[in-house]
């Protein structure tokens, strides 16, 4: 049972805790296309780094500066770890039939933003995050903004219809020590 | 102070399609990661970035406006992002520690 159901009633207010600043790291291997991400602390993963582990020939593709954290109830102190969230991703419509464009237009008219939430790869494929700890994570950004203005949903990334054809953004700082805006992103999947 | 009297007051240049409201304080970042773990909603928010990931950031967090400081040019898709959201985006050829100085004086500074 989810930490959050054990303490009863409670109507939640969560907040922001554990916060740690690293990097997420995306590797690909030019071997079977696999591609892993996964969360470092480690000061500055040097990009193009190649290694052998196995059949696989990893090489870091992207490094994006971010964080990770966990959320608390200020009422109750429940607590929820999020150290299974990659990130979240910013969808571009770039597939007019993928499930989360599709919900995108549902729920525009209702100014309710989607956002799409990412485990770490390949793990997540097998083992996504729990829908529970989507709607916490939803709630945390509602609780936090004027919901009479917009809301945000929180779905989950097996709603896109071909990874390896999105174009969406993550809301990582990938390439953001530049004061020059880049010159579009490659596609990471 | 809602954002329609900053712009009058400060001389900001807005440039993208939004509905006026509150603000309730500054907060200063060029990192994504830093706005989406610290800023809070109906804050103003300061940097020098222009990609158009600043925006779903700004949205996530429920910013009040984005101010581009230094006079940094914003590329057309940022803008059209804001506008889809209408998240308010405001330049200024101020450097942020003049602009900062500005809103403290108008009394942001103290929220």
């Amino acid at each position: 049972m989810p930490e959050c159901q054990s303490y009863g009633s409670c109507g939640h207010q969560w907040g922001m805790t554990n916060i740690q600043f690293g990097f997420v790291v995306f590797e690909k291997c030019f071997h079977c296309n696999g591609l892993r991400t996964y969360f470092t602390k480690e000061d500055t993963p040097i990009l193009g780094d190649k290694y052998r582990e196995g059949d696989h020939f990893w090489s870091r593709v992207e490094n994006a500066q971010s964080f990770r954290f966990d959320l608390k109830c200020n009422q109750c102190n429940a607590l929820e770890k999020f150290e299974d969230l990659m990130g979240l991703l910013h969808c571009t419509g770039c597939l007019p039939d993928c499930e989360v464009e599709i919900l995108q237009k549902k729920y525009e008219g209702k100014r309710t933003w989607i956002l799409v939430a990412f485990g770490f790869l390949p793990q997540a494929k097998e083992k996504p995050i729990p829908p529970y700890k989507l709607d916490i994570l939803t709630d945390y950004f509602n609780q936090r903004r004027d919901t009479s203005r917009s809301r945000i949903k929180i779905v989950p990334f097996n709603l896109i219809k071909d990874l390896s054809l999105c174009k969406g953004d993550f809301i990582h700082d990938v390439e953001m020590l530049s004061l020059e805006p880049p010159q579009g992103r490659k596609p990471v999947f | 102070m809602t954002t329609k009297d900053l712009i009058e007051k400060i001389e900001l240049k807005p440039l993208s399609k939004f509905e006026g409201r509150e603000i309730n304080g500054v907060f200063i970042s060029d990192m994504l990661s830093d706005v989406m773990a610290k800023a809070k909603s109906g804050n103003l928010w300061l940097t020098v970035q222009t990609h158009k990931s600043i925006v779903p950031a700004a949205n996530l967090v429920d910013v009040s406006a984005i101010i581009i400081t230094s006079g940094k040019q914003v590329p057309p898709e940022t803008i059209e992002l804001a506008n889809k959201y209408s998240i308010a985006i405001l330049s200024t050829d101020l450097p942020i520690f003049e602009l900062v100085g500005k809103l403290y004086g108008l009394g942001l500074g103290s929220k």
